[in-house]
C-alpha cells in the first residue's frame, strides 16, 4: 500500500521533470534557431546591398574575429570557396534556392567536429551559402539536465522508500495493536483493552473509540448476566412461596407441584438458552472435558429408561476424545437428544450413539428408527417452542432442541441432520438422526 | 414418616444440633426453620450476609443454609470466609440461581450440597437430614458396611446377602453406597442425580427411577424382601432390615457396624 503510493508519487515527480525537460530542450532549440536566423539574415540584408564582395569581407571578419559556435561557407558557381571556416560543403544538406527573404529552417547536420545546425541557400547569382551553428552547448546542457533528473528521481526513490518504511512500521505496529485486543476479545476476554497513544491523531481516536466500545459490549453483557439473575431470583422466590404454601396444604398438591416444577423448567430452559448465547465465543468457563466418558455416562443414564421402553438401545464410543466444554452443559445436550430419541420411538425400534474423530473434530451423532421428522416441523426444528403437530400428546416443552443448538453454538460446534439413521430408512422416510461436530482438543 | 425417631438418634449423638439460616425472604427462612425444628435441631435465623458471616463465627454450627443473593453480598462467597474463620459447618446453598451452572459454580466454591428454589419441603429435609448425618458421622471408609445379612465391600466394590453374591453393575454399586450412606432415610431422586451421576438438571424424565428398580429389583431377588423401599412423591428410603410385615411403621435404624 504505502509503497504503492511512494511510486506513484515518484512517477509523478518523473513526469514533470520530463516536461520540463522537454519544454528546456525546446526553448534551447528555439534560441539557436534564432540566432541561425539572424545570422542568415544578416547576410541576406549584405548581400542584397553590397553583393559577394561584402559578403566574402563579412565573412572573412567574422571568421577572423574568432567565429566561436558558427561556421560559414560561401561557395561560387564553380565550387570554389570564396569565404568561410568549411573546408567541405556537408554532403548531408544541399543549397536551397528560395525567394528573398532567406526563411530556411535550420538542420542537423553532423561536422567533422561536431554536430549543427544548419542553413543553406542558393544567393542569386548561384553562390551557395551555409551558416551552421554547433548544438554541442545545447545537447550539453539538455544532457546534464537529464543527468539531474535522473539522479533527483533515484534520490526521491530512496527517501520515500525509507519514509514508506517507516510510515508503516508505525502504522502497523499500531494497528497490530488494535488487531491483538480485537482477537482477544473475539477468544472471549472482554476486558482487553487497546493501550491509547499519545498524540490526538486518527489513531489514537481508533484506540479510545475501540476501548469505549468494549467497555460497552462488556457493560451489556454485565447486565445480561445481571438481568438473568434477577429474572430467576424475582420469579424463584415467589414461586417458592407458592410451593411453600401448597406443600403445607392437607390436601393432595403433587399435581400442582409438578405444574410448578414445569414452569420452573420452561424459564430456566430459556435463560439457559440465553446465557449459553450470551457466552458463545467466550473461553472462560470451557475446560477440557473427557466427551466419551461423559456420553458414555448420559448414554448409561437413559439406556436403562429406554431398554424399559422396549428399544434397543446401541453405543459405539471411541475412547478419550477430549474436547473443550462445559460439563453441565455437554451433559443437558446429551440427555436432550437422548431423551427426545426415546420419547418419540415406540418399543422395537432402536436409538443409537455414535461418537468419534473425524479430523480435527469429534463427531456425535444420535439416530433412531423412530418417526422421524414431522413435514412441518423442517426448517424451524431449533425454533423456541416448535413442536409437531402429532407429538401434542408426548410431553415437552419445545425448548429441548433450542437448547441443544445454544449449547453446541457455545462450544463451536455445528449441529447437522445427516440423512437419517444411516440412510437405512431413507425411502420410508422414517428414522432421525442429529449430529454434533465439535472441535477437538489434542 | 419416621422423623421422630430419626431425630431422636440425631438427639442422642450431640444434644440438639445447631442449624443457622441466613435468608433473607421471610417465607423461605420460615420453610427452613419448620424443617430444622422437624429435624430436631436447633435454627439461628440471620437476614442478611454480614450477620451471617459473623453468627457462623460466634457458634459451632453443625450445618448452615445459606441463600446467595443476600443484602450484602454472595451466600457462596461467605463461604470461603467461614472456612477461613475456622468453621466446619457443611454448608448447603439453597437459592434462585439454581441452574446447573450456578449449582456447579456453587459446589466448585464450598458448598457442600445445592437446592434451588423453588424447592419441595421433602427435599429440603432430606438435603438436611443427609448433611447432617454427615456432621455427625464417622467416615464410611471401613471395608465391609453391614446392614443386618446385606454386606457391601467396598474395595471388591460387590454386594452380599447372607452368602449369595449380588451381580450389579459398577453404577448400580455407586448407587448402592450412596444409599448405604444415607440409610434409613428418605433419599431423593434429585440427590441421585446429583450425588450419583453428578448431574445438576432436572430431567424431563425419571431416568432414575429405572436405575433404582433394577437395583431394588436384584436384591429383592436375592434378599426375598424389600431393601429399597419407595416414599411416594418423595424418593426411596434404603432399609435392609425394615421388617416385611409392617412395612413403614417404626424402623429399627441400624448404622453400618464392621
Amino acid at each position: 500500500m504505502t509503497l504503492g503510493l511512494a511510486a506513484l508519487l515518484i512517477a509523478v515527480a518523473g513526469l514533470a521533470m520530463a516536461l520540463q525537460y522537454r519544454m528546456t530542450a525546446r526553448s534551447l532549440e528555439a534560441e539557436q534557431r534564432a540566432l541561425l536566423a539572424a545570422d542568415l539574415a544578416a547576410f541576406e540584408a549584405l548581400y542584397e546591398q553590397r553583393r559577394i564582395p561584402a559578403l566574402r569581407a563579412a565573412i572573412a571578419y567574422r571568421v577572423e574575429g574568432g567565429a566561436g559556435a558558427a561556421r560559414y561557407l560561401l561557395l561560387d558557381r564553380a565550387g570554389k570557396v570564396l569565404a568561410g571556416n568549411l573546408a567541405v560543403w556537408p554532403e548531408a544538406i544541399s543549397p536551397q534556392r528560395v525567394a528573398a527573404p532567406f526563411q530556411v529552417a535550420g538542420q542537423a547536420v553532423n561536422l567533422p567536429d561536431g554536430r549543427y545546425l544548419a542553413s543553406a541557400v542558393e544567393l542569386p547569382g548561384g553562390f551557395d551559402l551555409i551558416v551552421a551553428r554547433s548544438s554541442d552547448g545545447r545537447l550539453q546542457t539538455l544532457a546534464g539536465l537529464r543527468a539531474l533528473i535522473l539522479w533527483v528521481l533515484l534520490g526521491l526513490s530512496v527517501v520515500s522508500l525509507l519514509l514508506a518504511r517507516l510510515v508503516a512500521a508505525r502504522v502497523l505496529g499500531r494497528i497490530s495493536a488494535v488487531n491483538t485486543v480485537a482477537e482477544q476479545v473475539a477468544a472471549g476476554d472482554l476486558t482487553a483493552r487497546v493501550a491509547v497513544q499519545a498524540g490526538g491523531d486518527e489513531f489514537a481516536t481508533l484506540e479510545a473509540h475501540v476501548n469505549h466500545m468494549l467497555d460497552r459490549i462488556l457493560h451489556l453483557n454485565q447486565a445480561t448476566h445481571r438481568l438473568s439473575d434477577s429474572i430467576a431470583h424475582e420469579l424463584r422466590t415467589p414461586l417458592n412461596r407458592v410451593q411453600q404454601q401448597l406443600a403445607a396444604l392437607p390436601a393432595d398438591t403433587g399435581a400442582a407441584q409438578e405444574a410448578l416444577r414445569q414452569a420452573v423448567r420452561v424459564f430456566e430452559a430459556l435463560l439457559d438458552i440465553s446465557a449459553a448465547e450470551a457466552a458463545t465465543g467466550e473461553r472462560p468457563g470451557l475446560l477440557p472435558l473427557d466427551l466419551s466418558a461423559l456420553a458414555a455416562e448420559v448414554f448409561d443414564l437413559y439406556a436403562a429408561l429406554g431398554e424399559d421402553e422396549g428399544l434397543t438401545m446401541q453405543v459405539e464410543i471411541t475412547p478419550a476424545l477430549q474436547i473443550l466444554g462445559e460439563r453441565s452443559l455437554m451433559a443437558q445436550l446429551l440427555s436432550n437428544l437422548l431423551e427426545n430419541a426415546i420419547k418419540y420411538c415406540h418399543a422395537g425400534d432402536s436409538v443409537t450413539l455414535r461418537l468419534w474423530a473425524a479430523g480435527d473434530q469429534v463427531v456425535l451423532r444420535i439416530s433412531d428408527t423412530g418417526p422421524g421428522l414431522p413435514e412441518e416441523l423442517r426448517g424451524r426444528l431449533f425454533d423456541r417452542f416448535s413442536r409437531g403437530e402429532r407429538d401434542q400428546s408426548i410431553s415437552g416443552h419445545g425448548l429441548g432442541l433450542a437448547l441443544v443448538q445454544a449449547i453446541a453454538a457455545r462450544h463451536g460446534a455445528k449441529l447437522s441432520l445427516p440423512d437419517s439413521a444411516d440412510g437405512q430408512n431413507v425411502e420410508q422416510n422414517k428414522g432421525f438422526a442429529i449430529q454434533l461436530s465439535c472441535p477437538k482438543l489434542s | 414418616m419416621q422423623q421422630t425417631s430419626d431425630s431422636s438418634d440425631t438427639t442422642d449423638r450431640a444434644a440438639r444440633p445447631r442449624i443457622l439460616i441466613v435468608e433473607d425472604d421471610l417465607d423461605a427462612a420460615r420453610a427452613f426453620e419448620a424443617a430444622v425444628v422437624e429435624l430436631g435441631a436447633e435454627p439461628v435465623v440471620m437476614r442478611n450476609f454480614a450477620d451471617g458471616v459473623k453468627a457462623a463465627g460466634l457458634a459451632d454450627f453443625a450445618v448452615i443454609i445459606m441463600d446467595r443473593m443476600l443484602p450484602g453480598g454472595d451466600g457462596v462467597e461467605a463461604i470461603a470466609k467461614l472456612r477461613a474463620a475456622g468453621s466446619n459447618a457443611l454448608v448447603l446453598v439453597v437459592s434462585a440461581l439454581g441452574r446447573a451452572a450456578n449449582k456447579v459454580e456453587g459446589l466448585e466454591k464450598g458448598a457442600d450440597d445445592y437446592l434451588a428454589k423453588p424447592f419441595d419441603p421433602e427435599e429440603l429435609r432430606a438435603r438436611l437430614r443427609a448433611l447432617m448425618r454427615r456432621a455427625g458421622m464417622v467416615s464410611l471408609d471401613n471395608d465391609v458396611v453391614v446392614f443386618g445379612d446385606l454386606q457391601i465391600r467396598m474395595k471388591a466394590r460387590t454386594v452380599h446377602i447372607g452368602q449369595a453374591h449380588v451381580a450389579i453393575s459398577p453404577k448400580e454399586f455407586e448407587l448402592i453406597t450412596y444409599f448405604a450412606r444415607n440409610a434409613g432415610e428418605v433419599v431423593t431422586r434429585m440427590q441421585l442425580l446429583e450425588h450419583v451421576w453428578k448431574l445438576h438438571f432436572d430431567p424431563q424424565t425419571n431416568v432414575v427411577d429405572v436405575h433404582v428398580g433394577r437395583l431394588r429389583r436384584k436384591l429383592q431377588e436375592v434378599a426375598g424382601r424389600p431393601v429399597i423401599h419407595t416414599e411416594r412423591g418423595v424418593g426411596y428410603i434404603f432399609d435392609p432390615v425394615r421388617p416385611v410385615a409392617q412395612a413403614g411403621a417404626e424402623p429399627q435404624v441400624t448404622g453400618g457396624a464392621p
